[in-house]
């Protein structure tokens, strides 16, 4: 019973906009049980009970477990942020983060072409409440954003879909639209058409992905939305749509067209890199400055992945260690901002003597994203850097070095005024244990991932990259 | 049947030009309204031959695409008061003009595509290739925040199209999801609208450009 994973938590989306209290509960309790049936699933793979709708298959328990366990400690997090902060609807918005949920594990566990878009459809249905919770003038305008550019985004995706099938029907075949199926089949598939479908899907779902130049929903909605959301979409919900851009790239690969979809990867992954290292130059606002990170970072993962190889397997991991960061710094900006009441970089200062224990976390995360040691993000920056000019792409690798170092000198420049300005100024609320141990909890597990080798994880990653020349390629 | 089949299409031809020309929301909603009725009716005439299944999910479309979305979307204008559509930023007759364009090059580019779907004759791929054009257009050309999700809607409706073309008719329930997701992301983007109506006393988009960089 793999559908249990999204069931579970629809479910309790649906009984937490019926009952008028115990909300928190539901909220913690479910993503608890999440957790531990997603761990089930990882280490005792059930069966799906609509095989051709849905499978467990390795980048689909990645993001699985990686979904799982940032809305666990999110959950956490979210309960005592809600107690601090005025919020306009909290029933809705503790139903919209298990709706959420629900969506995001039914995209990892879709194996149906149409059922993933379905899936994927409903991430932004059941996202855009969150972001729209404060209905202020703001919020309102990063929702319509938000719902209008993914919708019409997704929409194209939709069509690639519908071209995938097409490029089945031309040649006589007759099989489910599945990915497991179109893998078996693959070399049959009209290569012609197979191209135009990877085309409409990349723009599709590379726009929910946050790629450039399809991203500018993506700093306005981040920003606009509570913490706790915002460390969701970004840490979460952008992995979702990458699952479905990795499985279609991996059809692609098998049906020997893999050249076609990895140049156009690689293109996507560096103007994004690129376009985002220049508007964090220049951001005042730090929460849209995570934004912009987040999409240099979606960048970085296209790009890996576009290249192959060792940096395919890098780029996996950086999917990894990013959410398990960014998420924790989302949450950290959320107890700046309930302590300064700005979201404006200019008017935050002093952090490391007035909040030092976020300041910790801040710090680290910054240190983390930026790709310094001892985090993850190093490393597989690391591999990419390898695998690239193992191919030899000497030009992208230069620009996506030159990049790099753009996004460091901005963002510690920002770093350097939060943490240590001199600043006057009273906090207006203060730091408390159940607002930062969900954040050290996600760095720790960054940090233990990066020295421990786990076995299994290796493995799965391995897996799924396997179609695009395993580590050797 | 294959008559029949081109009547239809041509009736969902003709709705497009009505909606780039019109300039009242509540006829543009008639208007949305007959081409999902219209739209939803298509399989029937495409398929060989009719079956229990066909026709549920026909009238199930019908259900969505022709009446419910429509309520909606009807309740939402009444709601927004605004009844006539002002300051397009593309007039209403270089619409038309552009709409008329679009046809002409869909019909030219769906000759090159050289599909071995066995209704060669049928006006089908002009048509949908058509409706999405124009669902593009119409987002972009008008600054109300309604015509907007009309737009998003007649794209929908052209997607729909290319899919009862291409695809065999056997995933009822995949595509069930599919009405499924547009209705809700309807009803949420109607929801939207109206606070921003309450908030911004007007849904003119003009008004949602505060967030840049």
């Amino acid at each position: 019973m793999v559908e249990l994973v999204f069931l579970l938590p629809l479910l309790a989306g649906i009984i937490v906009l019926g009952l008028k209290k115990y909300w928190e509960f539901i909220l913690l309790f479910t993503g608890l049980f999440h957790f531990l049936f997603t761990l089930i699933l990882w280490f005792k793979p059930q069966k799906p009970f609509f095989n051709s709708y849905f499978a467990l298959t390795s980048e689909g328990l990645l993001v699985l477990l990686i979904t799982s366990f940032l809305f666990l400690f999110i959950s956490m997090y979210s309960i005592s942020y809600l107690k601090d902060v005025e919020i306009g609807n909290e029933q809705i918005f503790i139903g919209s983060m298990l709706l959420f949920l629900s969506a995001m594990s039914a995209v990892a566990v879709a194996d149906h072409i149409i059922v993933m878009w379905i899936a994927i459809e409903a991430t932004t249905l059941a996202s855009a409440p969150l972001i729209f919770i404060h209905k202020s003038k703001k919020s309102l305008e990063a929702t319509w954003k938000y719902i209008l550019i993914c919708s019409v985004g997704i929409a194209l995706a939709l069509l690639g879909s519908f071209l995938v099938a097409l490029s089945m029907n031309i040649k006589g075949i007759d099989v489910p639209l599945s990915f497991t199926e179109l893998s078996n089949i693959a070399t049959k598939l009209d290569k012609k058409w197979l191209k135009a479908a990877f085309v409409f899907i990349l723009v599709g779902y590379g726009t929910k992905m946050g790629l450039a130049p399809m991203h500018t929903w993506l700093p306005d909605a981040h920003s606009e939305a509570p913490s706790p959301a915002s460390a969701l979409l970004s840490g979460a919900l952008l992995n979702c749509a990458y699952l479905a851009i990795f499985k279609t790239n991996k059809i692609l690969h098998l049906a020997g067209i893999g050249s076609f979809s990895d140049r156009i990867l690689i293109v996507f992954g560096l103007i994004s890199i690129f376009i985002a290292a220049t508007f964090a130059l220049k951001q005042s606002d730090y929460k849209r400055l995570l934004a912009y990170s987040s999409i240099e970072n979606m960048g970085i993962i296209a790009f890996g992945t576009g290249i192959g190889g060792i940096a395919a397997y890098g780029a996996i991991l950086h999917l990894i260690h990013h959410s398990l960061i960014k998420s924790s710094l989302f949450l950290t900006s959320g107890n700046i901002l309930l302590a300064y009441g700005t979201k404006l970089i200019d008017k935050v200062g002093g952090a490391v003597r007035l909040l030092p224990k976020t300041f910790v976390s801040f710090f680290a995360g910054f240190i983390g994203i930026a790709g310094f040691p001892p985090f993850g993000i190093f490393i597989s920056e690391f591999f990419i850097i390898i695998g690239a000019f193992k191919k030899g792409y000497y030009v992208s690798v230069g620009i996506f070095i030159f990049s790099l170092i753009v996004i460091f000198a901005g963002f510690s420049r920002y770093l350097m005024k939060m943490s240590f300005d001199d600043f006057d100024y009273d906090i207006k609320v203060g730091e408390k244990i159940t607002r930062i141990f969900p954040q050290y909890a996600l760095l720790l597990a960054s940090l233990v991932l990066t020295f421990c080798n786990i076995n299994y994880l290796n493995k799965t990653i391995l897996n799924a990259i396997a179609v695009f020349g395993g580590i050797h390629g | 049947m294959n008559d029949l089949a081109n009547v239809i299409l041509s009736l969902v031809l003709l709705s497009l030009l009505f909606c780039l020309g019109s300039s009242r929301l509540v006829a543009l909603v008639y208007i949305m309204s007959f081409q999902g009725f219209v739209v939803s009716l298509l399989p029937l005439f495409l398929s060989e031959k009719i079956t229990i299944g066909n026709v549920t999910f026909v009238l199930l479309t019908i259900l969505i695409k022709g009446i419910l979305i429509p309520i909606f979307i009807y309740f939402a204008v009444k709601k927004v008061i605004v009844k006539k559509e002002l300051e397009p930023i593309i007039g209403y007759h270089a619409s038309i003009f552009s709409g008329l364009l679009i046809i002409v090059v869909s019909t030219l580019i769906s000759d090159k595509f050289n599909l071995p779907v066995n209704h060669s004759n049928l006006l089908l791929l002009p048509t949908a290739i058509t409706t999405i054009s124009s669902g593009i257009f119409l987002l972009m050309a008008r600054r109300k925040a309604i015509t907007q999700v009309i737009g998003y809607l007649m794209m929908e409706n052209g997607i729909y199209l290319v899919g009862i073309t291409l695809t065999n008719h056997n995933h009822y329930i995949v595509e069930f999801g599919v009405l499924l997701d547009i209705l809700v992301g309807i009803m949420i983007m109607g929801i939207i609208l109206h606070n921003i109506n309450r908030t911004f006393e007007d849904v003119d988009t003009n008004l949602l450009r505060t967030l840049k960089d």
